[in-house]
Order: C-alpha cells, then structure tokens, then sequence
C-alpha cells in the first residue's frame, strides 16, 4: 500500500492492524528478507505528503518531516541549523544507508546504537505521532523510554526542534574508520538564551541518557558573558561526571567486567570533554 | 611479407592499451571477468537456478557443547511444502569428514562441539517454509560443559573420541639444551592472535540436480571441486563417478571456500527428494559455520648476544583448533618451523601444540600459522632491539636469512631469500607526510569526527616475514592441463579464419588471477591471440585446491607443459619441411616465423583443419615430513616480505588508523604485475583487518557474540591503507613455473606485526594482542 496523505496511511494501518509502516526500510527490510519478521502488509510512508520536506515554525523551532531522509539532513542548510543533528546522519552509515534512512526510521526503530537520537533527546525534540484517534505530541525521549509509547496503528509524523542558533557537537567513538555502528556517541547542545548545555550520550544504554547534575553543574561554571569560557579544569572534571553519571559502577561483577566499564567511562568522558571544548571553542 | 599485419583482434576481449605486447608474461591484461563484475552481470554460486528448486537450509546447534538427547523432526516434516527433514540418522554413506583427518560429523550424531554445528537440514518449496521447518525441528539437548580456552583444553574431559590434542610437535635444532646456549641479553614475551573470519563477499551457496543414474551434480563456489566431489561422494556412499562437481563463480575465497555441512546436506538433500535443491547461507550461517583463522597464544623466549646476534629462540606455541582437526596440523607445522622467522638463529626449542576447543572451526586462511608466528617474532625482535639500543632494522639486518642458510627445521634456503635487500627497499621509501587536510575521515575515528589533532600519535612500524608456498610436510601437489589449438571457422564457407586455443584446467580462479595467468602462459608459448579457459568441473583431471599459492605454480606448470607440447607440435612439420630445428622457429600474432624473418605462415594454414591437443600434468618436487624433533625438508619454496606501517592513533580514546603501508616482496618474477599489485594490496587489506578489528569473539559461555558484519568488522575502504609497493625483487626461483612465487600471502602474513609495532611506537604500550582494540592503544598517562 502506498498512501499518498497521512490519513490514508492511519487508514490503511486502521484497517489492516497487522500492517507495519515502511519509510526507508533499511532497517526493516533486512528483517524480512532474512525471515525475521513476515509483517502481513507493508504501507509505504514515502508518499505521504506530510511526512516529507521542513520549515520554520513560529515559536522558533523548526518542524521536520520524519521522511527526511539522514542524507538530506547532513546537507549544509542543515548543518547551520542543527549542527549536531547534521553530523549525526553524516556519521550514520554508508552512503547508500543514509540515502534510504529517513529521521523518523531512526526513532521509530530506537536502535540503542542510532546516531541521531542522542541529538535529538538534547536537543529536547518533540514527535507528532497520528492515529485513528487523532494526533497527539510527545517529547522524544518519552517516546524512547516507553512513557509515551507509539501505539498500535500509529506513525510518527513530524519532529519539532528547537534553533538554538549556538553550537552543538556530536562525536562517535567507533571501532573503525569507515562508517560503523558507536561504541559510545555524546551529543552537546549549547542553549545560550537560557545559559544551559544540555548533553546526551549514545551507545550504552537502551536508550540515550541524559547526565542533567553535570549539565546543570557545567552551566554554572561557563563564563556566558564574557566569550564563553571554561576553565581546562571545568572541562576535564565535566567529562569525568558525564561518564560516571552515566555508565554506573559493577556492583561485585567480575574484574572483566570492572575494567569495560572503566574503559568504557574513559571513553566517554574523552568524548563529552572534547564535545564541549568544541562547541564553547 | 612479414610486415606488420593488422592482428585478427575479433573475439579477443577488450584490453586496455590495446598493444598485443600486453598479452604475454610480465604484461598485464585484465581478468576477462573483471567487467562483469564490476557491473554486477558475472553470475555467481547464488544466482544459480534450476526448474522446480527446493530450498535447503540448516538447523544449527545454539550451544558450543552439548549431548544431543533426541531430534525430533515430525512436527517439522508436516509442516505444508516441507519436502524432506534429515539428520544423522539418513546418511548413507560415511558420517565422518574432514581434510586430512576425517573427525568432523557432516550433521552432528550424538554431540554438539560449537555453537552453529549442523544438526538437520530441511528441504521446502520456499526458503520461508524452509526456515520455518528448522524452527520447528526439536532438538532435546543436555549441556555439556564448554571448553572455550585452548590452554584449559589439556586437562578438560575429552572433546572428542580422538582426544583434545589434536597435534603436538616439538622443534630441536642446534643445541638448545646447552647450558652455553644462553644469550646475554633474553627477552620474553606472550602474544595472542584472535579469529579472523574468510569473511568472503557472498557467502557460500550452491546448487544439488539430482542425475537419472541415482548420482547427484553439485554447482558450488567450490575452490576444489575434485576434493569437494569426494568427500561428498563418501557421505553419499556414491561412487565418486556419480557425482560431479561444477565450479560456479566464486564470490571471493581466502584459503578453502566451502563448508562441507553445505555441499553434503545439499547432496542429500537433492537424493532425498528427487528435485534440485539450492541453498544460500546468511552472513550469520557463514560466519558460525565454515572455519577461521587459528586464534593462538604464543610464549617466546628470544636469547641475544651484545651485538644483537640471536643465540637461541625458545617457545611454546598453543593454537585453538576448535573441536574438529581440519587443516588444523598444517598450519601447526607452519606455526613452529616459521617460528623463529627468516632470522638465522643457531639454536631452537620450539614446543606447538593444536588443541581441541568448543570455539569455531578453525583451518586454512592466507598465510594460516606464519601470520601468527610472524606477530610474535616481530615483536620479539623489537623488544631485543629495543634492549640492545639498536635500531630495530639494524637489529633485523644482522640476522636475516638469506640463500643457503639453515633453517631450524634443517632445511637448506635454496630458493631465493633476498630479506636484506627487501629491508632495505622499505627503508629507502619516503615516508607519508603528515596531512592535515584529509578531511575528518581520514583521521583515527574517521566518520565518527572524534579524532583531536592534539591527540593524535604517528607511529613507525617495521616487519619481515615469511610464508611457505604449497603444501607441506609431503602434500602431493599435482595438476593437469590440456591445451588445445584449433581452427576457428567464422563463415560457413568452410574457411578457417583463424586459430583459437582453449585452456581446461580444473582450477578455480577464485579471483586470484589463474585464467588470465593461464591465458598469458599459452599467448607465450603459442602465440595464439585468441585463448579461452574453460570452467573447472570434476570430470576434468584433478587440478587441486586454489590456496597456498599453487596455482600458478602448479596448475601454471601443467599448462605450460602442455602448450610446450602443442608448440612441438604445430612447428615440427614446418621445421622438417624447411630444414630447420623448431627452436629456429617462432610464434606470433597467430602466425610462425622462422628466426630470420624469411618464412612466416599463419597457424591456421599449419592446422590444416586439424586440432592439435596435449594434455600435460605437473608435480612440483616433494616435500617430507617434519620428524619427531620438527627437522625435515617440509617446505617447497618460501616467500618473504619486507613492511613498513605508518599509523595514526588518536592516544586518548585508542582509535587507529593505518596511514600508508610500504612492501618490498620477493615474487620471483612478476607474471602480471597489475595483478601482482592488486594481489599484495588485498593481503595488505586482510592484515590490516587481522591487526586491527577481525574478530569472532565468544562470550564466557562460549557462543559466538558477533556473527554478523554489524558486529563483526571488517576494513572498509576508509580503513585500507595506501598500499606503496616500494620493490617487487625478480630474482627467480628456479624450481617455481616461470620462477614465480605466489603473492597473496605473505603481505597478509607481515601486516599484523607491522601495524602493531607502529602502534608501540605511537603509544609506548606493549601490544600483545591483534586485533589490536582501543584498550590497548591508549597512552597511559601518571
């Protein structure tokens, strides 16, 4: 089924509710090619209208189809809106991946490793969900966590994020130069209106997590007024609190165990301390 | 008259430059392959198809170690389109395979000995439906307690009927016991190799038509097809006559392609049910299923003197064979006469041992035993160099191996060993400049964009190294070619227009050049422009596995036998009539001339409308094997290479990039060096993978956490280094066909101890481990 409007696909999957929707299908597909997944029909989301294309909205924020696909968003025009979102889908694949993936595969798949979502949950985004009831809003990570889930029947429609016009930084530590799955991503989001950084880590939990003391922590210690500076101090302390806030300690696990969890901390707190010199650089 | 002719060029494939010159030896035609496949037309083992298939698939263990209690394969049998459910029960001929050693159960009978060995297959009309039926396939299992560590294998209850040693072999040359053996300065050191996978491009895949005279065709992607047809035979408990095996395109093969559990299922399969059965593997399949490269744990003990001579080299070599033998006392063999390396060293104690494990099987890959040797010898002689004070070439240079010495396996170097002067062509390359303009990808991290330029380390690395080149210890390498000149009629008027040559040779060119090599053997010696190879199938005379560098040596020593015999041939009745000797005679552009350029005859007049045909078959000289003290001539030839790796590591978060990678190899002569180039920048490709991120690694329990290209990585194009090929020394090996020697291997073999003594030097840590992981190419800091 290929609706060509967002209520003929919530009718489509309103009346077929074994029905799974289809965007960019790179995750999906593999699924049912190798059998893991034998969905009773498929309703593809690329010609529904108002998935597709973006624009301003009043209040500030911008208002993204969830069809926009990763290539398109690490497009420049992208890049100085929402720098971090842009280099989340540059880093996320292979070329022919991005150019199939779309921004709302990504959450809808909630793949713990996905490149985009740690942006998006600091950025705080918020997701336009539709259903035969009608649609409703939900801040993303409500949706991730499972507060809000999608329900049956539902697709998500649009994403709303905010312009801070500030930089933001995405860093990724993989395990190979070519494109590859995160050991562990940090996205840092400077909001300087509100004199806040909000930051999130990827890749090593289910979902992404927010380290909110070190975030309230290190927006005090920012001189917002006179050029954004930090101390090195400030800089190398912040990194270690992301890192243990969010990878915890092993409670009486093997020492294996007790030393991937250090080099795991490690590694994030490289990545939130560099994310932040960067984006206060 | 003998004035430049245009040259019958209809049906030669289109060569780049044009020139005929490219055709013979030491040009570089392309594979007559190579298009299609860079367009994605060559049909490969996958896009195989017969009238009314049925689709195979394989029901696998999820446990590295377990009694199989019962099989029950009713529910799955009844499931609709479901065809045929067989398990150990249903096979008819022999339940035991394997090369040398017949150990390994095709379709596991009482036990399970690692996570993914077949247990069933199914057959249905639909792969769906096939995979549903392996679902439902119930198979009651008692756990077994797995043995996932090969040094714990010694003392672990027995694996197997045949015990948990599957090989021990000691090495005693000079004098080790000698309380005067002893070097002034001694290093010690213990290294460990993980499991790379083949990791081909398309996974195996084959098709089973069964015959009206109750024997069965095989088309597989086999690199053997005559020792795949028997081993399929025996399990069949067919004549080897009935069965046949047709090679199909091989997606890529590093070492011996196909699983066994895949060409006897499919077989069995396709008797069962009287249709043709195709089976495709997943990546997942492949990756639990066919075997790996031997994980090792390596203990050396190097002895120098002050002036960094190496007194004597002691060691204990454990390698993880998984539960099944299969190339497994080779590559031990390999592992412990190449231990010392192409050093010169007057005393040796080396103890290897292959263990029984409940891991992933383990056999033949490029360079199988001497990449895992060649990592701890490196390393070894950084850390006496770095004792010493002595530049680690330096170190290397004075103890290099050359012609006419003495390995420890007694073993005289007859074969050209020019390791010094390669050493000095790597030395003499210039170094990559630091480029900080290559964009974020090209930095450690790559796409990820975390490198910090502050932060990143240059690293030098060098390494020598060595492989063996055929079988060893005594393999009867053989092979037979026939080669064929005849007419080609291109009007039906009956005239011969030309002559064409036709090459049939058992051997898979599994991507590793053979065809063309083949093409240009018979273009030299013929000089017949037109030459086609014909496909390899089982009914031809066996040609031998394509792995180990033989087949160009070996296969290319039939053909050029047989084309000799041609040549005679053809020239002996021009010869005669002219009264002059065939040698005064030549062959050319489709025509013969004699040495003064006064008769010149087209080949086709010479046929007559005959053909003319010799079949020719080639046995390289004999190996034997290592006795109980590990002396003996075990090896035919050897091939060496010299490295230089250049890395950048961001010393922070331990991310690695390899930069460039110099090689200086010996390759005897360069038969095509196009070919040899590409064949030396995928070794270099494949260590790189084994130096920094190849591995299929267990979890505690023993099962495989990474069977899929998600979690199992290999190097991406960002990932290959700029391979610099700094010498390719022609000294030729008199007893090699044309003096060649294969390439494929060693720059596999040298990567890994290149790369990871360029990572020492960025970060100052020890490195004992490939792959290399981040953990260990972080700086540490006070």
């Amino acid at each position: 089924m290929l609706p060509g409007s967002l209520d003929e696909a919530v009718a489509a999957l309103d009346a077929v509710p074994a029905a799974v929707p289809v965007a960019g299908g790179t995750d999906l597909m593999p699924a049912i090619n190798s059998g893991r997944l034998r969905p009773e029909a498929l309703v593809g989301l690329g010609r529904v209208k108002e998935m597709r294309g973006w624009r301003y909205l009043e209040d500030g924020r911008a208002l993204l189809g969830a069809g926009l696909t990763l290539a398109r968003i690490g497009q420049p025009d992208f890049g100085a809106l929402v720098p971090a979102l842009a280099a989340a889908a540059r880093t996320a694949g292979p070329p022919h991946v991005r150019n199939a993936a779309t921004l709302g595969g990504n959450v809808v798949s909630a793949a713990p490793t996905a490149d985009t979502l740690p942006v998006l949950v600091a950025l705080e985004a918020e997701v336009t969900v539709a259903g035969s009831a009608g649609r409703r809003d939900v801040p993303v990570s409500h949706l991730l966590t499972g507060l809000d889930p999608l329900g049956p029947g539902e697709v998500l429609v649009c994403l709303r994020v905010p312009l801070l016009h500030a930089p933001q930084v995405y860093l990724k530590a993989q395990a190979r130069t070519g494109p590859s799955r995160s050991a562990a991503s940090v996205a840092v989001v400077l909001d300087p209106a509100r004199r806040g950084v909000r930051c999130a880590v990827g890749g090593v939990a289910p979902v992404p997590l927010r380290p909110l003391d070190a975030e309230a922590w290190v927006a005090s210690v920012i001189d917002w007024d006179g050029g954004r500076r930090i101390a090195r101090e400030a800089l190398a302390a912040f990194g270690d609190y992301v890192a243990a806030a969010c990878v915890p300690e092993p409670a009486g696990a093997p020492r294996s165990e007790a030393l991937a969890a250090e080099r795991l901390r490690r590694t994030i707190a490289v990545l939130a301390r560099r994310g932040l010199g960067r984006a206060l650089a | 008259m003998t004035t430049t002719e245009e040259t019958p060029a209809e049906g030669v494939p289109a060569q780049p430059g044009g020139a005929e010159e490219i055709d013979g030896l030491g040009a570089s035609p392309m594979a007559d392959t190579a298009m299609s496949k860079a367009m994605g037309t060559y049909p490969f083992a996958t896009d195989l198809w017969a009238e009314g298939l049925l689709w195979g698939t394989l029901v696998r263990s999820p446990h590295p170690h377990a009694r199989i209690v019962r099989i029950n394969t009713e529910s799955a049998f009844r499931l609709p389109g479901v065809q045929a459910v067989v398990t150990a029960a249903d096979i008819p001929g022999d339940p035991l395979t394997g090369e040398p050693v017949a150990d390994r159960p095709v379709l596991a009978r009482d036990v399970v000995r690692h996570h993914g060995e077949p247990v069933a297959a199914v057959a249905a009309d639909h792969p769906d439906t096939a995979r549903l039926a392996a679902a439902a396939v119930e198979v009651e299992y008692e756990l077994l307690e797995p043995v996932p560590d090969p040094e714990r294998s010694f003392h672990a209850p027995p694996l197997h009927p045949d015990g948990n040693q599957v090989r021990h072999l000691p090495l005693r040359f000079g004098a080790p016991d000698d309380p005067a053996a002893v070097g002034e300065v001694v290093v010690e050191g213990l290294y460990r190799i993980g499991r790379q996978d083949p990791a081909p491009v398309g996974t195996e895949a084959g098709l089973a038509v069964p015959r009206p005279d109750g024997g069965v065709e095989l088309h597989l992607s086999s690199t053997d097809p005559h020792g795949d047809r028997d081993r399929a035979a025996a399990f069949l408990g067919l004549e080897p006559e009935r069965v046949r095996l047709v090679a199909a395109g091989v997606p890529g093969a590093v070492g011996e392609r196909e699983d066994i559990s895949l060409t006897a299922a499919l077989g069995l399969l396709a008797l069962r049910t009287g249709r043709p059965v195709k089976m495709a593997f997943s990546r997942e399949d492949a990756l639990l299923g066919h075997v790996h490269r031997h994980p090792a744990v390596l203990r050396y003990r190097h002895h120098a003197d002050r002036d960094g001579r190496l007194i004597k080299v002691e060691g204990q070599l454990v390698l993880d064979g998984g539960p099944y033998a299969d190339g497994s006392e080779e590559t031990l063999a390999t592992l412990v006469a190449l231990a010392a390396g192409p050093y010169v060293v007057p005393h040796v104690r080396v103890d290897g041992w292959v263990m029984r494990t409940t891991n992933p099987p383990a056999g033949r890959l490029p360079g199988e035993g001497a990449l895992q040797a060649c990592f701890g010898y490196e390393a070894q002689m950084d850390k006496l160099a770095a004792k010493l004070g002595l530049d680690p070439v330096e170190m290397r240079a004075r103890n290099v191996l050359a012609t006419g010495d003495i390995m420890p396996t007694s073993q005289t170097v007859t074969c050209p060993a020019p390791v010094a002067d390669l050493l000095k062509a790597v030395m003499a390359e210039p170094l990559p400049e630091v480029a900080a303009d290559g964009g974020e990808e090209l930095l450690p991290g790559g796409t990820g964009g975390a490198a910090d330029l502050t932060q990143v380390r240059r690293g030098i690395g060098f390494a020598v190294g060595m492989v063996p080149l055929l079988g060893i210890e005594g393999a009867d390498e053989v092979s037979t070619a026939t080669v064929r000149v005849l007419p080609v009629y291109e009007d039906l008027e009956g005239a011969a227009s030309g002559v064409e040559c036709v090459v049939e040779c058992a051997a898979v060119d599994t991507g590793s050049g053979f065809a063309t090599l083949a093409a240009q053997i018979v273009r030299e010696t013929l000089g017949v422009v037109r030459v086609r190879v014909t496909g390899a199938d089982s009914d031809q005379p066996a040609a031998g596995p394509s792995a180990r560098g033989r087949q160009v040596w070996v296969s290319g020593g039939a053909v050029e036998r047989a084309a000799g015999m041609v040549r005679k041939q053809l020239l002996q009745p021009m010869a005669d009539e002219l009264g002059m000797s065939v040698e005064l005679l030549s062959l050319r552009d489709d025509r013969v001339v004699s040495y003064d350029g006064r008769y010149a005859r087209p080949i086709g007049e010479l046929l007559g409308g005959r053909e003319l045909w010799a079949s020719a078959q080639y046995r390289p000289h004999p190996t034997e094997p290592l006795d109980e003290n590990g002396q003996g001539d075990a090896f035919a030839g050897l091939a060496f290479a010299a490295m230089r790796a250049v890395v950048d590591v961001d010393v922070e978060l331990g991310s690695v990039r390899v930069v460039e990678v110099a090689v200086a190899q010996d390759v005897g002569r360069a038969l095509n060096p196009r070919q040899v180039r590409a064949r030396i920048e995928a070794g270099v490709t494949l260590g790189v993978g084994a130096a920094l991120m190849e591995d299929l690694r267990t979890d505690a329990g023993g099962r495989v956490v990474n069977a899929s290209f998600g979690g199992y990585r290999v190097p991406t194009a960002l990932d290959a280094p700029v391979v610099r090929v700094a010498a390719l020394l022609e000294e030729r090996d008199v007893v090699a066909t044309f003096g060649a020697k294969g390439v494929g291997a060693v720059p596999a073999v040298v990567t890994p101890a290149a790369v990871a003594a360029a990572v020492r030097s960025a970060t100052g840590r020890a490195v004992q481990r490939v792959p290399v992981r981040s953990a260990d190419a972080v700086e540490r800091r006070s």
